[in-house]
């Protein structure tokens, strides 16, 4: 059983224009295992995406106090191709298009980078794990020999995502507003194939605004962020009385003093 | 050695070789030339002081030993050629009835005098042009002849192998590579440049290119030339009416390189595309003139290079789009970028639009830069190591060029190439 702990996590970011820098996250704790699902709620600007970035090693979020541990070990000083082959994934928001690289060429280096030199995957065993999984994510074979994400649509892009994530098997997958832009067809594709990776070997941190995606993934337990910080934490059912009240009920219910984002002045 | 003494040379020379009086003639006038002429230039690239010729130099005759080879298919159609030697002409009865005609040059010129003399450096490129062009006539000693007649369509690609032979000092190579497309025909040329041997050597490289009216050639070069070779390329198409001209060149040399491509648009309709990548290592320095000139109306050229520096290396890459008076509807685009690898090193991308006709297109981009850090991140979070990750971003980088190549097997070539280089660049 593997463990990520975050512990009174300071994230600050400098604004480019101003070179101000301004601090996001304002003390995080979570602890999750494997074996677990959990989702991040919150309203907008509130500091999950930077959570999510800081936690894989994304540049320009600096940590000013607390840690991030995988299985006890400080990562921090990791970058971020050492963090994703300790077993950290981060499904992206807007990921990049690459030409002339073919998505099947990428996957084979990113499953390949987390394995032995001389215990590669066999082509053989590549194919049918890439079949399997393109056909439970109603994918068309041809995804796999266009170029890496160039072209493809909102949904192709998304799906994409949870395509490398069932193909790399990482330990702990955050997924950052994967349900943004997907049709109801496409969020149930999308939320089939994180099913399908639920077990003891996987956890998986989700982060969204609405909490329609967690009809489909029905997480262990549910945080909800605020202020940079986790407000509290309980089970689903703490998704769908957000749903009915909106954050500034539960803020006003904690009775706190916090300023949303879209609150009128 | 005087000027005599070493005019006395070369005509004789040209003589022992069995060479027409007339060819001898253009020799020794390209060896006046040679003494008068200036050396090109290339804006921001200086190569002024490069070893491209020798102070005296001489026509030798030199038979080089038969390298090995890899067996040739029944209908593969391939030239080889190490040093001066054609050790391998394989073309398949079918396409000689037809009147295509694949020779050793100087076997050509004595075959068919008429059509080899009268289109060898004087419709295309003239000797006279710079130094090095008329050095490269006066000295020729080595090449390839390749006519498509009327019509014909080849649908194999027509694979030329040049080997520099470097196992010995004082073997400057002067080697000319004349294609004739006649009206309607269709060819793929695909060169593949190699040097054997350590010595440092010159090279002089030309390809002319008479794409006749409505014909269709594409031609692409692999050029991997070594580390010790100081290499001089040119390489122009003459494009007639509705006539295609598809550039596509890997330039991989290990040397210094000065080289120039150049698309002429004569007829109206022609259509021109000349798309370049290079990487450069160490302390290579390359610089390249890449130029499509608009003379016919509606006609359609467009330049793509794409080059990636590591190391302490230095490259520039002018384009050049020309529109000449009365070349109506011309549409004249290019772009022009480098990836800078290391801090060290110096690159350069120019475009440049000479334009003198009003109701034209023109478009350039260009850029010059770090490797983009949006994919390189991408590909690192899901694990991938910086240097493998910066391999694959390079290559969608030149992707532009590699996957026009017509041959798979020449493109996993070229990628092979590529990732030796990079890789010995320390990438």
């Amino acid at each position: 059983m593997a463990t990520l702990e975050i512990k009174d996590l300071h994230v600050a970011v400098t604004d480019e224009e101003t070179k101000q820098q301004k601090e996001i996250l304002t003390g995080v704790n979570l602890k999750m295992q494997t074996g677990e699902i959990h989702a991040i709620m919150g309203p907008n600007g509130t500091g999950k995406s930077t959570l999510s970035q800081t936690i894989m090693g994304q540049a320009g979020y600096e940590v000013t106090q607390g840690d991030i541990l995988l299985d006890g070990e400080s990562i921090l000083n990791m970058p971020v191709d050492e963090r994703a082959r300790r077993g950290l994934f981060l499904a992206m928001q807007y990921p990049a298009e690459i030409q002339g690289v073919t998505n099947a060429e990428f996957l084979r280096a990113a499953i390949n980078a987390r394995r032995p030199k001389d215990d590669q995957i066999s082509v053989m065993d590549f194919i049918k794990k890439l079949d399997k999984n393109l056909e439970l994510l109603d994918m068309s074979e041809s995804m796999t020999e266009r170029y890496l994400n160039e072209g493809f649509s909102g949904g192709e892009k998304k799906r994409n995502e949870i395509l490398q994530l069932l193909m790399i098997e990482p330990t702990f997958a955050i997924l950052d507003e994967i349900d943004s832009g997907l049709d109801i067809d496409a969020l149930k594709v999308v939320a089939k194939g994180v099913n399908s990776m639920r077990g003891q070997g996987f956890g998986s941190l989700i982060i969204t605004h609405y909490q329609r995606l967690l009809n489909y993934i029905v997480p262990d337990t549910v945080h909800v962020m605020m202020g940079g910080r986790i407000v509290k934490t309980g089970g689903p059912d703490l998704a769908l009385k957000l749903e009915k009240e909106g954050y500034a009920g539960l803020r006003d219910e904690l009775g706190l003093d916090i300023k949303l984002v879209d609150d009128k002045d | 050695m005087d000027k005599d003494l070493a005019r006395n040379q070369l005509q004789a020379a040209s003589a022992a070789h069995g060479e027409s009086t007339e060819f001898t003639a253009r020799r020794l006038a390209a060896f006046d030339s040679f003494a008068v002429a200036k050396m090109p230039r290339m804006q921001k690239f200086n190569f002024s002081t490069w070893p491209l010729f020798d102070r005296q130099p001489e026509l030798n005759w030199v038979e080089t030993a038969t390298p090995d080879l890899e067996p040739v298919a029944d209908d593969q159609i391939r030239f080889v050629q190490f040093g001066q030697t054609t050790i391998e002409t394989h073309l398949p009865q079918a396409l000689v009835d037809q009147g295509v005609i694949l020779m050793d040059l100087f076997e050509a010129m004595k075959k068919d005098p008429k059509l080899v003399e009268a289109n060898l450096m004087q419709p295309i490129v003239k000797p006279e042009e710079n130094k090095l062009t008329a050095y490269h006539l006066a000295y020729l000693n080595a090449g390839v002849f390749l006519y498509v007649p009327k019509g014909v369509k080849i649908t194999a690609p027509v694979e030329i192998n040049l080997i520099q032979d470097s196992t010995q000092a004082n073997q400057p190579l002067n080697s000319h590579l004349l294609i004739i497309a006649d009206d309607n025909s269709e060819v793929s040329v695909l060169q593949h440049t190699t040097t054997r041997g350590e010595e440092a050597n010159p090279a002089s490289l030309m390809v002319e290119i008479d794409a006749r009216q409505g014909s269709h050639v594409s031609f692409s070069s692999l050029d991997e030339l070594g580390e010790r070779t100081v290499t001089y390329f040119k390489r122009r198409a003459n494009i007639g009416r509705d006539a295609k001209v598809e550039w596509a060149v890997g330039l991989m040399n290990g040397g210094n390189t000065v080289g120039d491509m150049d698309s002429e648009l004569i007829g109206v309709g022609g259509e021109g595309d000349s798309k370049l990548i290079a990487v450069t290592t160490g302390d290579q320095h390359v610089g390249i003139n890449n130029r499509v000139t608009h003379h016919g109306e509606h006609t359609t050229g467009n330049i793509n290079q794409r080059g990636v520096l590591l190391g302490k290396s230095h490259l520039v890459f002018n384009g050049i789009g020309e529109i000449i008076h009365g070349a109506h509807d011309a549409n004249a685009e290019q772009q022009n970028r480098v990836l800078m690898m290391s801090p060290e090193c110096r690159g350069d991308a120019n475009p440049i639009l000479l334009i003198d006709e009003n109701d034209v297109i023109a478009g350039h981009a260009a850029s010059v830069g770090p490797v983009n850090p949006v994919q390189m991140n991408y590909l690192m979070s899901r694990g991938i190591p910086k240097p493998q990750a910066a391999h694959l971003v390079i290559r969608g980088f030149l992707s532009s060029v590699i996957s026009v190549i017509p041959e798979k097997e020449v493109r996993e070539k070229l990628i092979e190439i590529l990732e030796r280089k990079l890789t010995d660049g320390q990438l």
